[in-house]
């Protein structure tokens, strides 16, 4: 036993040692830090052995605090429980779910790259390797919970007792459960952890949690007593299944089982991400046999792009305008209908026009566009050296530009629109010039972040072969692009300052970016290996 | 026509792929470039077609009207894997290619005389090319390269996954092109480079080194090559 505890751990240390350095390699500038042979050096092993180590202390009791203040903690709050009622809103909320829990969330069920590995590939004793790391995965999560249980209970009014009876009654339904999903998988039936989710169970799923979370709302929670009898009866019943677990025969047909060929098929996430990914953006293009285009060259690649691909650019493009029509108009009705929130409007708009940069932001159709080209397009052509020529390059960059800017420029015309008739309808301003410049800064906004996109994607084609994003500078771009436009919601500057200002900067901005291209586009814009 | 490669390095990491290669390729000739697993045959490619940069070396080509550059039009590239415009159909992508190049195609055909050049059945050539199958796209990129002419045509493992009678389509397709330019196919399979080409090639340790056939037969020279990878790889 101890034997194979031993091998069990330096088989989930290696891979979680290789896992460390290898995603520090893929770090920006770190990353060169770490040498291509780093996964045969010493002082880089121990390194990412201790990181191993402190994650593994860690999660013990990150995920324990974590559940214990999202499931139940900060319902108390919410609910305003008091804390002589506090010990029964706990056992109220824990012993279903912790029952739920041991069905779908059961180291003795759920498939994990350790297991495949000893199991599968390294051929290791399935009943000894499966046992040995369900006790220690059950002191782990008892030692856990103790500790997260005790902590919190006591300080929300439970008594010690009841705290450890939590933990006891934790690992006792993990393993009464073992039995009932043994004897289902004897039968041929579907096991929990691989139950596909259909809508009805998950409707039932949701209307058993919400049910779960509304009774306390109007004083209804499970008594005490029978919270008790069942966390007794549980732990009884983990008594009796402890002999049936240890003399259970199949764990090499249920491992066979638990790690299908579906969960070794999803078992490199970067491959099926990349895989999910291409087949999303190909399941784009449309089928329509009567597209054509009488176009020619760049122009005619270009046209039927677009129809091809009319669903992700011009549909979601016509959607959101319908939706910023829809709300813009309501609320000019508001405004009218109520003159009291209409003038609290009337003085936000007038301040607060940045909040509408993260809205271009989040409209905006930019990189939709850019993935759906590379993808689907630029993947295969940039193989082609006519492709890559600086003349085809420019080309098709100024085409491209145009199409994106036609794309963002529908809901963002309406929405400048709509935002200047708003700030009319709720009192107006003095100055008549603001309505204008609401307006034009919108549009201004909306081929600001055309530009924007399509530039970064011009500049430093951020796919490799694989279609993958591997580069660090583009995540940082978009990252910063995000944050930037996000803060925006919190800046309050006059409407008409603002929009000028923007203005000025959008045309610089798309002056600069257009020159970039120009110069370093042919030299940039290339597939990577 | 000769093409010209110079001191051409490339180095991932720590390790040295490409050593300051120099090498001549003819006109007319089909060459077989043949390496162990990762002796850097298609870094040596994506180098010539300009998808990665090296760290140093430089490609010339030298034809009736003197000694020039390499420029990206000279190139044809065809990939293990074809990669071609899954939104367009087959006759849409041709028909933009030759409108791309009208300039530069001599004696264009119609459309459907290069289709039925290539084997390609009526029904497919208006189906999304994303609906092709292997060796049906396989052959839209040789089409391109067919039409493009380009002075080197690079193929990378071009033959592997086709079903026996289009890759003997392929191989007589190749045959009758090689005309006056130079065709350098890398390869794991030893009978088709044997079969196929007329000079053979090794990249090892980062170096391109010709293999004479002399008088050998071809078992002979087949045992002459392995044991030229073997020794390289045991040096």
């Amino acid at each position: 036993m101890l034997k194979t505890l031993l091998i069990s751990f330096k088989l989930k240390n290696a891979y979680r040692v290789n896992s460390i350095l290898y995603a520090c390699r893929q770090i920006p500038l770190i990353g060169k830090l770490f040498p291509p042979d780093v996964y045969s050096m010493t002082g880089f092993k121990v390194f990412a052995y201790i990181i191993s180590i402190l994650w593994q202390f860690f999660t013990m009791f990150a995920f324990k605090i974590a559940y214990f203040f999202f499931a139940v903690t900060v319902w108390c709050g919410v609910f305003e429980i008091n804390r002589a009622d506090s010990p029964r809103f706990f056992l109220h909320l824990l012993v279903p779910l912790t029952i739920a829990g041991a069905f779908v969330n059961n180291y003795m069920f759920t498939p994990e790259k350790h297991k495949y590995y000893a199991m599968i590939q390294l051929g290791m004793d399935a009943k000894s390797f499966t046992l040995v790391n369900y006790f220690f995965n059950l002191a782990r999560h008892f030692i856990g919970f103790t500790v997260v249980a005790i902590f919190i209970g006591l300080d929300n009014g439970m008594a010690l007792w009841e705290c450890l009876m939590i933990s006891v009654f934790g690992i006792a339904a993990k393993t009464a459960v073992c039995p009932i999903e043994m004897i289902r998988f004897k039968k041929g039936k579907k096991l929990a952890t691989k139950a596909k989710l259909n809508v009805l169970t998950m409707l039932l799923g949701i209307a058993f949690i919400m049910g779960l979370y509304i009774l306390p709302v109007f004083g209804y929670m499970i008594p005490l007593t029978v919270s008790y009898a069942v966390m007794a009866a549980v732990i009884a019943a983990a008594v009796i299944a402890l002999p049936y677990i240890l003399k259970f025969k199949e764990y090499r047909a249920l491992n066979k089982e638990i790690l299908n060929a579906e969960f070794v098929s999803q078992m490199d996430s970067k491959a099926v991400k990349q895989q999910n990914f291409r087949k999303n953006t190909q399941k784009n293009i449309s089928a329509d046999a009567d597209i054509t285009s009488d176009k020619s060259g760049f122009e005619y690649l270009n046209e039927l792009f677009v129809k091809r691909h009319k669903k992700i650019l011009w549909g979601s493009s016509v959607k959101i305008t319908v939706v910023l029509a829809v709300v813009l108009t309501l609320l000019c009705i508001i405004s009218v209908l109520t003159p009291k929130e209409a003038e609290e409007l009337n003085d936000y708009i007038g301040k607060s026009l940045p909040y509408f940069v993260f809205i271009m932001y989040a409209i905006n159709r930019g990189m939709q566009f850019t993935q759906a080209l590379f993808v689907n397009c630029d993947h295969s052509l940039l193989t082609y050296p006519f492709y890559k020529q600086p003349k085809s390059i420019l080309n098709l960059f100024r085409i491209r530009l145009r199409e994106i800017i036609k794309v963002n420029l529908l809901p963002a015309a309406v929405g400048g629109i709509g935002i200047s008739a708003l700030l009319f309808f709720s009192g107006g301003t003095d100055n008549p010039v603001t309505y204008g410049v609401i307006f034009v800064s919108m549009c201004a906004l909306s081929v600001f972040f055309s530009v924007h996109y399509l530039t970064i994607y011009y500049l430093l084609q951020p796919y490799n072969a694989g279609t993958e994003i591997k580069n660090g500078t583009y995540r940082i771009i978009t990252t910063v692009t995000y944050l930037v436009c996000y803060w925006m919601i919190y800046v309050e500057v006059p409407a008409l300052l603002f929009g000028a200002l923007t203005i000025v900067f959008c045309v610089l901005y798309i002056a600069v970016a257009c020159l970039l291209v120009y110069k370093f586009a042919p030299k940039t814009f290339r597939i990577h290996s | 026509m000769r093409f010209f490669i110079e001191n051409l390095s490339k180095k991932y990491d720590d390790k040295q792929v490409l050593r300051d290669i120099t090498f001549t390729f003819d006109s007319g000739k089909i060459y077989g470039l043949l390496g162990r697993n990762g002796a850097g045959k298609t870094t040596l490619f994506n180098c010539i077609n300009g998808d990665i940069s090296s760290d140093s070396g430089k490609f010339t080509l030298l034809t009736d009207t003197g000694s020039r550059e390499l420029m990206s039009e000279d190139i044809g590239y065809v990939l293990s894997t074809p990669t071609v415009p899954e939104f367009l159909t087959g006759r849409e992508f041709l028909k933009f290619f030759t409108e791309i190049h009208a300039d530069k195609i001599q004696d264009l055909k119609p459309l459907d005389v290069y289709f039925d050049y290539m084997g390609i059945d009526r029904i497919d050539r208006d189906k999304l090319l994303k609906d092709y199958s292997h060796g049906m796209k396989n052959k839209m990129q040789m089409l391109i390269n067919f039409i493009a002419q380009p002075n080197i045509l690079l193929l990378d493992e071009p033959l592997t996954s086709l079903d026996v009678v289009v890759a003997e389509e392929m191989k007589q397709l190749l045959r009758s092109l090689k005309g006056n330019k130079i065709t350098i196919l890398s390869t794991h399979i030893m009978d088709l480079a044997l079969d196929l080409c007329d000079e053979i090639v090794l990249l090892n340790h980062g170096v391109l080194e010709p293999v004479y056939k002399s008088d050998l037969d071809n078992n002979e020279f087949k045992d002459k090559i392995i044991a030229a990878l073997r020794e390289d790889n045991n040096a």
